[in-house]
This record gives C-alpha cells, structure tokens and sequence, in this order.
C-alpha cells in the first residue's frame, strides 16, 4: 500500500483553485446554453428563410410551370439565387419531372452544419386554381449559420476570457478578505511562540468567525501573559533567595563567591586592585546569649545597614557566615589606604545598637584586608588572607581595652 | 451559336424534358404535341387574364379565323378555372353579339383583323393571335412557333389599352421573349 506523500498548499492557492474551476465551469455550461439556444433560434430563422424563399419560388415559378418554360422558370428563380444560404434549388412539374434546376456555385461552407440543419430539401407544392402543377425544392446550407456559429463561438471565448478574469479579480479579493485576517493571527501566534511578546494582540477582523478565533486567542493570550508575569516574579524571587541572606537581605555566600570571581577577572583584564574586607562581629555569640536571638537578629540587620551604608557605587557586601561579612572595595584607587577602610567600617560598626526592649549595644568588629593583586592572585587565596588579616585584627582587639 | 447548336442537340437527343431557349414552352413529340402546347398555352394566359367584376365559372372563346398552328383550338386550364366555351364565329357575330370573352384570332383579312381589334379597344375581351409572330398588329397576346417550341409574346400597349388585367409574371415572360421576333 502506498500513501501518497501530503502535498501542502496555502490556503490563497487552495480557494484561487477552485473558485477557478467554479467560474469556468458557471461560464462554460452558460456560454454553452447561450450557443445552443442561439443556434437552435438561428436554425428557426434559417428554416423560416428557406420556407420564405420556396414561396416566393413559387409564387416566381408559377407561370412559367402553367406554361411549362424552364427558361421562364429559371428567371422566376433569379430572386432566390441571391439569397444567402440556398444551396440548391429545383423545380418540378406536375409529373415529378424537373423543369429547371441551379446550383449554387459559392461551395458549402460546412458541410457537416449543412447536414445536420438541413437534411433534407424544403419543398413548396405550387398550385394553380387549386390543383398541383409542380413543387418547388430548396436546399439550405449552413452560410448563413456558419457566420453565426463563428461569431457566437468568438464572442462566447471573449466572454469566458472577461467573466474568468472578472471572477478571478473578484476571487483574489475575496481571498485576501479572508487570508489577510488569517495572516494577522498567525503573526500575532508567531510573534508569540517565537519572540515571547505576550503583550501582543488580534486586532478586531471583519469576518464574524475568524474575529471570534482572534478573541479567543487574545483571551488565551492574557492568561498567559498572566502565567509568564507570576512566573517570572516567581523565578526573581527564588533567585534573590537563592542569591540574598533572608534577614539581611544581603548577598549570601555564593553570591559573593561569582562576584569575587567576577571582579577578580575583571580587575586582572583592566589592570585594577581591587580590596576585599573580611568583617567579623566581635563577641556575637556571647551577645547573642545574653540578650537572645531577637536582639542577634537586631544586631546583625544594623552590622548589616552599616556595612552597606559606607559602600560607594559599585562596592559590593556579603553575609557569609553567621556573624562574617565580606566587602568588596573595587576598584581600589591607589590613594586609599587599605587600613582607612578598614578603620571606616570599624567606627561605621562601633556604634551603639538600640535593641529591642531598649537596652543599648555597642557592638565591635574585627575587620581583615587583602588586596589583589598586591596579596594574592586569585579568589581564595585572597579570602585567606583577609581571614587571617581579621584574625589578627581580632586578636589585637583582644588585647586592646 | 454554338451553345444554341448543341441545345437544339440537346433536344432531340432527350425528347421528354429538354433545357430550352428563353421562354420556349415544351412541345412534346407526337401528332397532338403542337395543339397540346397551344391549348395549355392558351389556357395558361387565360387563368392569368382577370375580367373586370365578378369571377365568373364561364368563359366564351370566340375563334376568328383559321388558326395557323393547330386545328383543334380547346384551351387547356389547369385546376378549377372556368369552363371555357369554344365558338367559331364571324368578325361582324363578334361585333353584333358581344358576348366573347376571349377572341382567338387566326388567320384573317387585315380588315376584318383592324376592326376587330378595334372593336376590343376599352372592351374587357382578351385576344389572342396565332398569326402574328412578331404582335404587331394589336392582338394582346401572340403566340408562335420558334426552332425551340412555342413561345407567346406579349403586346403591352394592347393590354394597357383594355380594361383587362394580365398577371404581371405572365407579361414579364411574354415580354422577354417578344422581343426577339
């Protein structure tokens, strides 16, 4: 069994087709009936001419039968011998003899006409005072209908040439009537798939059907736009979750490891230091003992606003620990002293915290700095340095009073 | 000429039915071919002659004369046209009586043949004449024999002169062939 392979077609094509085939067929089958009813008419009016032409042969004849004179008989033919569409003419006497006979000598144009119209000869009894005295015989042939058929048949293939372009002119409008508003969908459906554009909407057609499939897909369309915007809000904020501490509303770890990756590389391309702050809350855990988690909480939220309060643009903070923040200063201008910054976020920390219940904190911080690339070269090792810078930051705290 | 040789050629070779000369009636073989063609001659004129008033179903032929081309003149009407009654008569009968529809003038002294035809003047009478080829001498209608057959020529002044009328179809072959004496 074989299937024969789908052949695709637009849908312009598709109607131009058959509303061809229905024009053609509509003025075929009426340019049909015209000619034929024509030429049916034609044949009545032949006929008739015939009929008229033997009786004026008869009437021609008649004397010339009474006197039984064929050159009489041939002139009172002369009148028919002018007429178009007579092929023949002959007269007989009473005793079936011929008196005179005439052929004409324009040949017969179709032959085949001529023998289907007029098979057999029109013959006019002539009498005289009421008894038979001769016949009169009349052959048409087809000159007269030739001319007909040919003019019909021309002017049948002109109108078939006019209506098929008509209809075709009319056709093709009312394909672009329909196609148009077709095409306008499936843009708006191709816009949709392909560029994600779900603001895009069908305008309103004029075609009652395809304006409701337009209105339905416009409603399609809001749900999904509806889909797409709790969608996305949905993935911002799984990736700010992802990405930011829930109660500091700072970057976490791993964010800050992509930035510091990121600003690392980027600084190696240009050329430029870049710092890295490494910030621990002194005594947080015995804070956080002391006066509970809500007032830990408290203090971390206020570290946090102060950290990010002594950023400029383009710095960047981090919460990586429990009570460990990271601060990016990038770029780093050759005029800042690294221990400046430092001291900065220090005296930013140092002051005192309103915790809930209205007891007052003074929180410290022990802040480590390392610089790339004067201290290291790459990502950890530069944490590693800074943590170890902070460390011995938090050991000279100690010892500080 | 020649075309004339070979009809006449033609004629003998087919005696029943023949092409003809310009308006030569057919007459056909045999001791009555020639009073045959005469009375269908005559009798063709007459039904293409109309009188004055009513149709009548009787016609009276007188005879004048002797007639030169048969014996028995008996006019041959086709169909139902009227009886025709043959009389042989005298000119001064003709004149005295006046009741002759037709007269059939044959051979006759050019007196007799004068008067009469001037008697017919603006008379409804139709007149016919064997003895006058070239109808010259007043009859309406003259008939003659010719090499092809009988032929009758047609005096149009005689007709015109007379309340009778003649089928113009009538005048029109008589008339072609009159003028060729």
């Amino acid at each position: 069994m074989t299937r024969r392979p789908l052949v695709r077609t637009s849908l312009q094509k598709l109607l131009s087709r058959f509303h061809f085939g229905v024009t053609l067929f509509a003025v075929a089958l009426s340019g049909l009936t015209i000619l034929l009813s024509g030429i049916t008419a034609m044949r009545g009016y032949a006929d008739r001419n015939i009929e008229l032409a033997a009786q004026l042969g008869a009437y021609g004849v008649e004397p010339a039968l009474v006197f039984n004179d064929a050159a009489a008989a041939r002139e009172g033919l002369a009148p028919l011998m002018q007429i178009p569409g007579i092929a023949r003419l002959r007269v007989l006497d009473d005793r079936s003899r011929p008196l005179t006979e005439w052929v004409s000598p324009s040949e017969d144009p179709a032959p085949l006409l001529t023998r289907v119209f007029f098979p057999e000869p029109f013959a006019v009894t002539i009498r005289r005072n009421g008894s038979a005295i001769g016949t009169i015989q009349v052959w048409g042939d087809s000159s007269t209908l030739i001319d007909y058929v040919r003019i019909g048949l021309l002017a049948g293939l002109a109108c078939l040439i006019v209506t098929a372009l008509g209809t075709i002119a009319m056709a093709r409008r009312f394909e672009y009537e329909l196609v148009k508003p077709l095409n306008e969908i499936a843009t708006v459906a191709h816009d949709v798939r392909l560029h994600r554009r779900f603001d895009k909407r069908v305008q309103s057609l004029g075609i009652t059907e395809l304006d409701r499939l337009g209105g339905d897909i416009n409603a399609l369309l809001d749900e999904l736009q509806g889909w797409q915007g709790s969608m996305e809000s949905e993935r911002a904020m799984l990736a700010h979750r992802a990405s930011h501490d829930a109660l500091t509303e700072l970057p976490n770890r791993a964010a800050f490891d992509e930035q510091l990756a990121q600003r690392i590389g980027k600084a190696q391309q240009q050329g430029n230091r870049l710092a890295l702050l490494f910030i621990d809350a002194d005594n947080f855990k015995a804070a956080n003992d002391r006066f509970g988690h809500a007032a830990g909480d408290a203090v971390l939220v206020a570290l946090s606003n102060r950290i990010g309060a002594t950023l400029r643009d383009g710095d960047f903070a981090a919460r990586i620990g429990g009570d460990e923040f990271v601060v990016l200063v990038d770029p780093l201008d050759s005029a800042m002293e690294p221990s400046a910054l430092a001291e900065r976020i220090r005296a930013s920390i140092s002051q005192p915290v309103t915790l809930p219940g209205n007891a007052l904190y003074r929180p410290t911080a022990s802040v480590g700095v390392a610089v790339f690339p004067d201290d290291a070269t790459d990502a950890a090792a530069l944490l590693t340095v800074a943590d170890a810078a902070m460390y011995a930051d938090k050991l000279s705290n100690r010892t500080r009073p | 000429m020649l075309a004339s040789l070979f009809l006449i050629g033609a004629i003998w070779s087919t005696p029943q039915m023949s092409v003809q000369a310009a308006s030569q009636t057919i007459v056909e073989d045999g001791i009555d071919g020639m009073t045959n063609a005469v009375n269908r001659m005559t009798g063709g004129i007459i039904t293409y002659a109309r009188w004055p008033g009513p149709a009548e179903s009787h016609r009276t032929l007188c005879l004048v004369g002797t007639p030169q081309l048969t014996a028995r003149v008996a006019p041959d009407l086709p169909g139902n046209g009227p009886r025709i009654t043959v009389r042989r008569t005298t000119p001064g009968a003709v004149i005295s009586n006046g009741d002759c529809d037709i007269l059939f003038l044959g051979r006759l002294p050019i007196a007799d043949r004068q008067r009469l035809i001037g008697w017919v003047r603006g008379r409804p009478v139709l007149t016919i004449s064997d003895d006058d080829p070239a109808c010259l001498y007043g009859a309406m209608f003259c008939l003659a024999e010719k090499p092809a057959g009988l032929s009758f020529s047609v005096n149009l002044d005689s007709i015109g002169r007379g309340p009778l009328r003649v089928d113009p179809r009538v005048l029109k072959i008589g008339h072609a062939d009159g003028g060729t004496p």
